[in-house]
């Protein structure tokens, strides 16, 4: 692939707007909430779309299309099935506590309705998690530009996290919210022409039925038995393994997407931010799952695109977006499509970094090193958690680049550590006798049902480090198996642990948990500015795209 | 300064200039890819009908 000037000037272009972004919003940052939290005041719009665009990163951009091209049309179920239920539970049941509570992170709700140290827990594990999916984020980038565009490895890095650090330096919050709904829109706008011209070659949606297996084209009628789909996983473990365990665990407590609608104006908006962000995320399949399947297909007609082959023999599925993008592209527009690129990784990025400088100030450097400092030292403590973060993300990277089992082993650590949240807040905000020492030891439980249950069963010759009791069908079975145990260990420990050790005080529980939490009056006019109306409507529309692709 | 600031009139002024630029190169710069002037084009037209729809925006309160 090859860039032109036209298209560098579009890479300049996106780089001098990014930063021109941080500066403007640079004279509203005077406080340590200003930078962090952004004051609580961001519009409903543009929270909405922030939400899904921190989660926009190079594993969904990259990822999902090579998952379409691995397994079709299945993968819309990472949407469907795996993210708008949890969204539209976080919105309509989960954000009054989060927000009504007006903590100022996820780990500080923890510590207000449990203690210390379930919040220090939950704390230093998302703040190691979001500086190793940082650094493989920019690990990853680095790859992609030195292998299209032969890019020096060092000198992308480099750019990449100076670009990353002056913007979110500048504008704190803010500023990467600001330009993580930029970087939405060129995400759409920049691989969305590959869609068309890839259905224009093929004949439309019928010509890719016609022209893929019919496994890639149904998301439901192959999954009766894991063996019949390429996933290999089966409709049980795909509910309750990614439907519920993993969906919710992510959607409803990852600080990263949270923190999103943590930022809106009022409750009413912070409710209404991941319902109307469900919209497009819902449609989101169509434009980076897609070109995955639209690549099988062109291959099968002959139209002159081939994914390509790795040494190993097997094929590189993760190629398959820019390989779309170098072959259709023309000067200009592929300028566009590499700058589409480098936005999801740098969004991807700038909302860890933004997530973790929030967590270290205040659940790490507030509640254990300094509790009485300044306003304006709490803001220097973020600004240098910032430049800590990405220096850290960097080292990463480069670690990533020489230890790549590290990466994966590491990967698998922090599945094990957030699989089992959920259940833990799902019993905190949902039963109000649960204890403090029984959360803190149901996540531990989890985290250690969820390695024993890898060390336990095989995939792919992966896992069974302890004895190999069961074979699953594939890594991603294996994975669903193993959150749904850390999920049910850190479930009924909790449960047993909260009978035997003495609750909070009800009257310190108030706003915390729903048995005594008020019910906000609605008072909203219009249906479509009411949770639940909202809700309806979009269950309703993603049971329809399940139906239409069953 | 406001409407500088205001992220509807940053994401215009964006795809406005992108459109255009796609618009230009379109006619001016000859492509060796299939259907490489209409994808400029189309694109490029998308982009500034974006672009413009977002300034016209910022400018409501």
């Amino acid at each position: 692939m090859h860039l032109s000037p036209v298209d560098y000037l579009i890479i300049a272009l996106y780089f001098v707007f990014v930063l021109g972004i941080g500066y403007l919003i640079k004279r509203r940052v005077r406080t340590s909430t200003d930078f962090l939290i952004s004051d609580r005041a961001v519009p409903l719009w543009i929270t909405s779309l922030a939400f899904i665009a921190a989660n926009l990163g190079a594993q969904e951009v990259i990822g999902m299309a090579a998952s379409g091209a691995k397994y079709g049309i299945m993968t819309s179920h990472f949407y469907w099935i795996g993210a708008i239920p949890a969204m539209v539970f976080l919105g309509v049941f989960m954000m009054p506590f989060y927000y009504g509570s007006r903590a100022r992170s996820v780990p500080e709700y923890l510590a207000l309705r449990f203690d210390e140290k379930t919040r220090g827990f939950n704390a230093v594990t998302f703040a190691f998690m979001t500086i190793f999916s940082s650094g493989i984020s920019l690990y990853a980038l680095a790859m992609l530009l030195q292998v299209i565009l032969g890019w020096d490895f060092n000198l992308s890095i480099l750019l990449a996290a100076g670009i990353v650090m002056g913007y979110t330096l500048l504008g704190g919050l803010t500023s990467a919210v600001y330009n993580e709904v930029l970087q939405f829109f060129l995400i759409v706008l920049g691989i969305a022409p590959v869609v068309f011209i890839g259905l224009h070659e093929v004949g439309g949606w019928e010509g890719v039925v016609k022209n893929v297996p019919p496994v890639m084209t149904h998301s439901w009628q192959h999954m009766d038995n894991a063996a019949d789909n390429p996933m290999g996983v089966n409709i049980w473990s795909m509910a309750m393994g990614l439907g519920f365990v993993l969906s919710f665990g992510y959607w409803c407590t990852d600080f990263l997407v949270v923190q999103r609608a943590m930022i809106a104006r009022s409750m009413s908006a912070a409710q209404r931010t991941p319902l109307i962000a469900a919209f497009p995320k819902m449609l989101m399949p169509f434009v980076v799952i897609l070109p995955g399947i639209l690549i099988i297909a062109l291959q099968n007609i002959g139209a002159g695109v081939e994914l390509p082959i790795k040494a190993d023999g097997t094929t590189d599925f993760n190629m398959a977006l820019p390989t779309l993008i170098g072959h259709y592209y023309p000067t200009g527009l592929l300028g566009v499509g590499i700058t589409a690129l480098l936005a999801s990784f740098m969004s991807g990025m700038a909302g860890n970094v933004t997530a973790f400088n929030t967590v270290f100030t205040f659940d790490i450097y507030q509640a254990y090193f300094n509790k009485k400092g300044s306003d304006t030292h709490y803001l220097t403590v973020g600004k240098l958690a910032t430049v800590f973060g990405i220096v850290a993300s960097i080292a990463t990277a480069y670690l990533a680049s020489t230890f790549n089992n590290i990466m994966d082993m590491l990967q698998l650590v922090f599945g094990f550590v957030n699989a089992p949240l959920f259940a833990t807040f799902f019993l905190g905000m949902f039963w109000k006798r649960t204890t403090g020492h029984a959360a803190f030891w149901g996540l531990v439980a989890g985290t250690v049902g969820a390695a024993l249950c890898h060390g336990l069963t095989g995939a792919e010759d992966k896992g069974a480090w302890i004895a190999n009791l069961y074979e699953f069908q594939s890594t991603m079975a294996q994975s669903f198996m193993i959150a749904i145990v850390s999920w049910t260990s850190c479930f009924v420990t909790t449960i047993v642990i909260s009978f035997f050790t003495a609750p909070k005080p009800e009257t310190e529980l108030h706003g915390l948990v729903y048995s005594l939490t008020p019910r906000p009056v609605e008072t909203e006019k219009h249906w479509y500015k009411r949770p639940i109306p909202l809700a309806i409507l979009i269950l309703a529309l993603v049971i329809l795209l399940n139906f239409i692709f069953r | 300064m406001e409407r500088i600031s205001d992220l509807r009139f940053l994401i215009g002024s964006f795809f406005t200039i992108l459109g255009i630029i796609l618009i230009v190169v379109a006619f001016t710069v000859v492509t060796s890819t299939a259907f490489g002037k209409e994808l400029n084009l189309y694109s490029g037209a998308a982009m500034l009908a974006f672009g413009l729809l977002m300034l016209l925006l910022s400018t409501r309160k």
